[in-house]
């Protein structure tokens, strides 16, 4: 086996391949950029080497530096993880060369495969069901109109070298096709340097399942079953869970089969995903592309077949056979993922920077609860990277135990300092949709269709959330009542009444003590509470009625913030008194903040786009946010005259900021 | 017997009144609670003693001899705060809107007086139209009698103020001399000449609300130290900031069971200083994880934001947090965050709270403005109070410690009890770019040389060592055992004893 390997990557996936690479006895060394000499898979590997500034493109993407970094250490072979030099053709190329090894398919198989155009005729000529459309690449947006129209509408433009979503256009007519076409292009030619583009049919109710592979070099191959990554926002998956709630064994091993001859047509060697589009209506399934190299999705596959795909991967690439034929690949359970995102969703899924103040992610439970990330608590979230900071897998005997142990998973992960997409993962979990597994890749555009806000995440038992808070406001009173220097004998008597107050709802409770904790009544329910939390911790920890419960508390003067399944609420617990006189107090309206525009995200002030006194109409671009390398252009929700631009452009900006005041 | 219980109750239920149920229900339409109900919520339940519920004023001009309603416009007496002995005032708007006679201020002081003599807080809830004009200078005189004692309990008892209504003329120096002051948004104000003054003399046109409502006086002016959305949430955190502070001065503050470990470590912090010293960061997570609970009682969030000001628990026992705040103008020292924290220092100081100072100064603010202002008197009030100030000081420079605003924060030579420092600590006369400028002024022009200036000065300088090398630092610490260094020397610090020689009172430079 190898002595001595290199991670060509970053963040959670590089921590994972180190993770296994120790298991397997194998030295690591990672290489970094200077904006990650303090991340995690820094520290975790046994050597590290510094390979230039944060911009991928002279760090991550530097062969240069990458294969002169395995010189110095002495590594024998490359992972290269997902994204950056994973699927680069000629890095791979290169590597052979050099007599490094690549941790993944050989360079003719990522070419092949590499190339949109190429994969689609090779798949046709292994057998493999492919979607109407035109494979060669197009001259200009008439010619793209004219294919358009051949194949019938919807049609997806799409660009050859393009993934991740970018380069990507769908149209329902003559005009959207001549458009898409252009920006399509221009996409490409920014995003990959290479703007070929191709026109396909568009699925309807289209869901996206794909199936693992795995060969080796000595001819053999097995599909690991099915991943299905059907929950996307923006073409960019958000939950992923193997087996597909879709998919029946004779389904499954229709598209195995043709995963597999496929992989065999390109002499396939290592793990690969062959990716396919599967009708909601027909069950029909179409190739769409191969991703020759580990998914960030591939721990939901390992959680069903009990196999480390990074192990095997290593294993082949070090010439060894697969330790298994077809018939060994059982389905074990259920398993699913969630990525968690440096993010905010209620404010349009903007990214957010930062330091993560807190960060305590659920405990890990072995064939339960894993938990694949690359920052810590205490860390930086850099603008120059992705977004994604963890996935949280889970396995349960069943979908339906997959999904209540997702739910208490992300119940107990703590992140503060940054916003995450968590309350959106846990309100996906509580939908019924969801639950049902009937959707397709349209689910989050069709049920959250202005976007998601608060509103949109639904609880049972408010009550409960209510009752908790009770319970931590008591054992507050109860050591304040412990205050040295008290008059002797006429110290504070505490009610056994209480009036919660939380989204202008009034909450009354009785409360009695029982063993280890507090009897709530409310109404005809009485939830019995044990729970050992205590002053300061976010994870509030205990039982209610017997049951196990975990939520997130955190006292913030006389409101308690809680969290919980997505839900965030902030009740002031008080006497009945005190609740009365409360609701004599007025309710104040919040802010008109219509008169501003704020900046939705820590980031730089690119550009300004208007002057001062100029009428704006409503969709009219007002300034450009810079951040996590993204551009973000602000435009007019209505018809306004600028007033006044508060800050210039150059500016470093944090949320709320005020940046333009409108008359 | 039994007429005289009859007459009693009818008395009694007269004077609960106030000014009648149609004020009442005035009171409550403008977003208020009346003097009693505020009483009732930050007392503990029943515990009120009222004094003086059948005092009347004695005025005869302006018929007001017909005029008489129990109390006079103040319901004043005593109760507890969790247990604890606290002496009320709370002014009731409902009757002659609240405004102050000659007996209503003898209610006031003798509430003072008797907080005096057995050593408790004073809490005035403020709500008057201001003087009864009727009364003429009985009225001012009534004032003069409260300020006074506002001035002899200075330092004494714990005085605090909650502006729950109007508040103008004369009668704000009452509260502007008591410890804190709390106000309501969008109910009370506080100015010495109202808007139509102001309009006439000057010619501004301003709001009541803008010109002394509780945002103004919690972002501009920094009379007040916190505002709230309702005199309900007013009163019930007024209740919190009690549990932090001693009933007297003779007294040390009042401890509470401590649950959160002395020993734990936050590993967290030490990644909390940026490596490149131009980055700010958020001082205030670092005062959260170090002290009990997470649990910090901020003062002044928004006035003067380059200092933070504040209480928390360290064992149990209340400390008084200062640090400056590099997210705010770099954390530097100017007029208003001096005395906001130099006020708050010799409060502490008074109280025999303990200070924790943590230390991110980068000098004290430069410009005119700063110069015509007066920042030399100015910054002197925080440097005058950390010196006198005899209370347990621990001071830890997470940072940049400059010039004379490193003598300031609680320094080694103001009698700092402990002193540490992060590895990141740099201790210098000024930062690396400043000082080279200066002592390699003949190479100004020459950058290569300039540079290797810098690194020379910042090998020397940027670093906690020179200071530990004379004895300045006590020891370097390292982020993560912050709570456990800081408490423990709290415990060692916990019957210090010093005393400043006697004199009939030093002249701060105010």
């Amino acid at each position: 086996m190898f002595k001595k390997i290199l991670i060509a990557n970053r963040g959670e996936i590089a921590c994972r391949v180190i993770k296994t690479a120790r298991k397997m006895g194998i030295a690591t060394v990672a290489v970094y950029s200077e904006a990650d000499k303090d991340a995690l898979f820094v520290e975790l590997a046994d050597e590290g080497v510094c390979i230039g500034p944060a911009a991928s493109k002279e760090s991550y993407l530097a062969m240069d530096k990458i294969i002169a970094a395995c010189k110095q250490t002495g590594a024998e072979a490359v992972h290269p993880g997902y994204g950056f030099l994973s699927e680069n053709a000629e890095f791979s190329r290169r590597l052979e060369e050099e007599g490094i090894k690549f941790i993944g398919p050989k360079h003719y198989s990522v070419a092949k495969m590499g190339d949109k155009i190429e994969s689609k005729k090779l798949a046709i000529e292994a057998g493999v069901n492919t979607i109407p459309g035109y494979n060669d690449a197009i001259a200009g947006p008439d010619e793209a109109v004219e294919i358009a129209k051949k194949i019938g509408y919807p049609v997806m433009i799409k660009a050859s070298a393009g993934g991740g979503g970018k380069g990507l256009r769908v149209a329902f007519n003559d005009k959207e096709a001549h458009e898409g076409f252009a920006s399509c292009v221009n996409e490409a030619r920014n995003a990959f340097g290479d703007d070929r583009v191709f026109i396909e049919k568009y699925v309807l109710e289209p869901r996206h399942i794909e199936i693992q592979v795995l060969g080796d070099a000595h001819g053999n191959y097995v599909y690991l079953n099915e991943r299905d990554c059907s929950i996307q926002r923006r073409h960019q998956k958000v939950i992923e869970e193997a087996p597909s709630p879709f998919v029946d064994p004779e389904m499954r091993r229709a598209m195995g089969e043709q995963a597999v001859a496929l992989a065999r047509a390109v002499n396939y060697e290592s793990a690969g995903t062959v990716e396919f589009v599967v009708s909601g209506a027909t069950k029909e399934f179409y190739f769409l592309e191969m991703n020759t190299r580990l998914q960030v999705e591939h721990p939901v596959t390992e959680l069903i077949t009990g196999l480390d795909l990074v192990e095997q991967m290593i294993r082949v690439a070090y010439g060894e056979k697969l330790p298994l034929s077809q018939t060994d690949v059982g389905i074990n359970g259920w398993s699913m993922e969630c990525r968690i995102n440096a993010e905010d969703p209620f404010r349009g899924f903007l990214p957010s920077t930062g330091r993560l103040v807190k960060f305590q992610p659920p405990a890990e439970v072995d064939g339960q609860v894993r938990v694949d990330t690359g920052v810590y608590e205490g860390g930086e979230i850099s603008m120059f990277y992705d977004s994604m900071i963890a996935k949280l897998i889970v396995h349960g005997k069943d979908r339906n135990e997959a999904i209540e142990r997702m739910r208490d998973a992300l119940n107990a992960f703590v992140i503060r300092g940054i916003s995450s997409n968590i309350p959106f993962q846990a309100a996906l979990l509580q939908h019924p949709r969801f639950c049902s597994g009937n959707f397709n890749t349209g689910f989050i555009a069709e049920e959250y269709p202005q976007g998601f806000d608060a509103s949109m995440v639904p609880h049972d038992d408010p009550a409960l959330l209510a009752a908790v808070a009770t319970f931590a406001r008591k054992r507050y009173i109860d050591r304040a009542v412990q205050i040295d220097g008290q008059l002797a004998g006429h110290g504070r008597k505490v009610a056994t009444n209480w009036v919660v107050v939380m989204a202008g709802t009034q909450y009354p409770f009785s409360i009695r003590p029982i063993e280890g904790g507090l009897s709530l009544t409310h109404g005809d329910t009485t939830y019995d509470i044990v729970s050992d939390w205590t002053f300061g911790d976010l994870l509030f920890k205990g039982t209610v009625n017997g049951q196990p419960i975990c939520l997130q508390i955190e006292r913030r003067g006389l409101r308690y913030c809680i969290s919980h399944f997505g839900l965030q609420v902030e009740p002031m617990v008080m006497t009945v008194h005190a609740a009365h006189l409360l609701s004599l107090m007025p309710e104040k309206l919040p802010p008109d903040l219509s008169k501003f525009l704020l900046s939705p995200m820590p980031g730089l002030l690119r550009e300004v786009s208007v002057v001062e006194g100029q009428e704006v109409k409503a969709g009219e671009k007002l300034a450009v946010i810079e951040a996590m390398k993204m551009e973000n252009v602000l435009k007019a929700d209505c018809d306004v005259t600028v007033k006044k631009i508060v800050v210039a452009p150059g500016a470093s900006l944090s949320v709320d900021e005020v940046i333009i005041e409108f008359v | 017997m039994q007429e005289i219980i009859r007459q009693l109750d009818e008395k009694r239920a007269k004077a609960r009144l106030g000014g009648g149920q149609k004020r009442i229900d005035a009171q409550h339409a403008k977003g208020k609670l009346t003097a009693r109900e505020r009483i009732e919520l930050f007392l503990d339940d029943g515990s009120f003693e009222e004094w003086d519920m059948f005092k009347e004023h004695r005025c005869n001009d302006f018929g007001m001899n017909a005029d008489h309603v129990p109390g006079d416009g103040v319901v004043t007496g005593y109760g507890t705060v969790n247990g604890r002995l606290v002496f009320v005032f709370s002014q009731d708007f409902t009757v002659f809107g609240g405004s102050l006679s000659e007996t209503h201020a003898e209610k006031i002081c003798k509430v003072m007086d008797h907080a005096m003599k057995v050593g408790a807080p004073v809490i005035g809830l403020n709500d008057s139209g201001g003087a009864r004009i009727q009364e003429g200078v009985d009225s001012l005189g009534g004032y003069a009698d409260v300020f006074q004692r506002n001035v002899m309990a200075s330092g004494v008892v714990p005085q605090i103020s909650l502006i729950m209504g109007p508040c103008a003329g004369g009668a704000v120096y009452s509260p502007a001399m008591t410890d804190f002051i709390f106000m309501v948004k969008d109910s009370s104000y506080m100015f010495v000449t109202g808007p139509e003054v102001v309009k006439t003399v000057t010619h501004e046109e301003v709001t009541a609300e803008e010109l002394g409502g509780a945002i103004t006086h919690n972002t501009k002016s920094g009379v007040a130290d916190l505002a709230f959305e309702n005199d309900v949430e007013a009163l019930m955190m007024t209740r919190r900031l009690v549990g932090f502070l001693p009933s007297s001065n003779r007294e040390k503050p009042p401890t509470i069971p401590m649950v959160d470990p002395a020993d734990r470590l936050d590993f967290s912090l030490d990644t909390l200083v940026p490596a490149n010293p131009n980055q700010p960061y958020d001082m205030k997570e670092l005062i959260v994880k170090m002290v009990d609970d997470g649990d910090f009682f901020e003062l002044q969030p928004d006035y003067a934001k380059n200092i933070i000001i504040g209480f928390a628990r360290m064992e149990g026992s209340p400390v008084g947090i200062v640090a400056n705040q590099p997210l705010v103008l770099a954390g530097c020292l100017d007029i208003k965050s001096s005395i906001k924290a130099a006020r708050f220092v010799r409060f502490c100081d008074a109280f025999n709270i303990p200070v924790v100072t943590l230390v991110d100064v980068p000098g004290f603010m430069p410009g005119t403005s700063q110069e015509y202002g007066g920042i030399i008197k100015h910054g002197a009030k925080l440097l005058y109070a950390y010196a006198e100030c005899t209370v347990p000081k621990v001071t830890l420079i997470t940072r940049k410690a400059y010039g004379g605003a490193y003598d300031v924060m609680s320094s080694k030579h103001l009698r700092g009890d402990v002193n540490f420092a992060w590895p990141s600590a740099e201790i210098a006369v000024m930062g690396p770019k400043g000082a080279v400028e200066i002592i390699f002024r003949e190479e100004k022009n020459d950058p290569a040389k300039i540079a290797e200036r810098e690194a020379e000065y910042k090998a020397r300088f940027a670093n906690p060592f020179v200071a530990g090398a004379r004895g300045f630092i006590d020891d370097v610490i390292m982020p993560h055992e912050t709570r456990k260094r800081v408490c423990r020397s709290l415990a060692m610090l916990k019957d210090k004893e010093l005393e400043n020689p006697w004199r009939k009172h030093g002249n701060i430079p105010l």
